[in-house]
């Protein structure tokens, strides 16, 4: 079980993006560039979107 | 006639098995529709990573769905852990110890107070969001290699 937040969500990153690396490409070269593009950008872009909701905390 | 058109009796263009053999190999097993169609390497790679994704939501705490009326997008989720095929029965009977689909409506059905302590126990657990979440997307990815095996099949895609 993992309990980190970052590391659940670069696993599901990664499992995601290797599954459509397969899906869509039959070439391993392509599938290693799906995979780094779409697992990046998965990480990347949630790691924006937390800092981006940082100050906007939920109303008690 | 063109040489170029198709000849309907050729064994080429006649597919020897029904489209729909391998759609429901891919629902039984991940990765056997891929399989069946001669692509070896595509299925073990399809069937490690939705294990993968299936057994992370099992230890994680993650909870099958159970269709409610009073929340009609739970019907959603419960069709799409379905899609997994029968390895769902697992997470099922982890989950909710039982083969249990539907949540009863009557507020007082013992099963359904029974189900809901089950389910309370499971959202205590710290990664039961995460879970859930790794239970939903297995079930999506092979509701996805049902559809990529059908358009194999039909030779929609190579």
């Amino acid at each position: 079980m993992i309990r980190s937040h970052f590391l659940n969500m670069v696993v599901f990153s990664v499992l995601v993006a290797v599954f459509f690396a397969f899906l869509t490409q039959a070439r391993t070269r392509d599938r290693v560039r799906v995979v780094l593009i779409l697992g990046g950008a998965m990480i990347v872009l949630s790691l924006i979107v937390a800092y981006v909701m940082y100050p906007f905390p939920m109303p008690r | 006639m063109p040489d170029t058109a198709p000849d309907p009796s050729s064994p080429q263009t006649a597919p020897a098995v029904s489209p729909l053999v391998p759609c429901v190999l891919a629902w039984l097993v991940p990765g056997l529709g891929h399989f069946s169609l001669g692509r070896r390497g595509r299925a073990f790679a399809f069937f490690a990573v939705v294990l993968a994704t299936f057994a992370l939501g099992l230890f994680s705490g993650g909870t099958s769905s159970l269709a409610d009326e009073q929340q009609p997008l739970s019907y959603l989720a419960t069709f799409d852990n379905l899609a997994l095929g029968p390895i769902e029965v697992i997470a099922r009977k982890v989950s909710l110890g039982g083969l249990v689909y539907r949540l009863p409506a009557e507020e007082s059905d013992p099963r359904r107070q029974q189900i809901l302590s089950r389910l309370r126990e499971r959202v205590r657990h710290p990664t039961y969001e995460y879970g859930s979440t790794y239970l939903l997307t297995a079930g999506l990815m092979n509701m996805l290699l049902i559809l990529d095996a059908f358009d194999i099949a039909t030779g929609r895609k190579s």
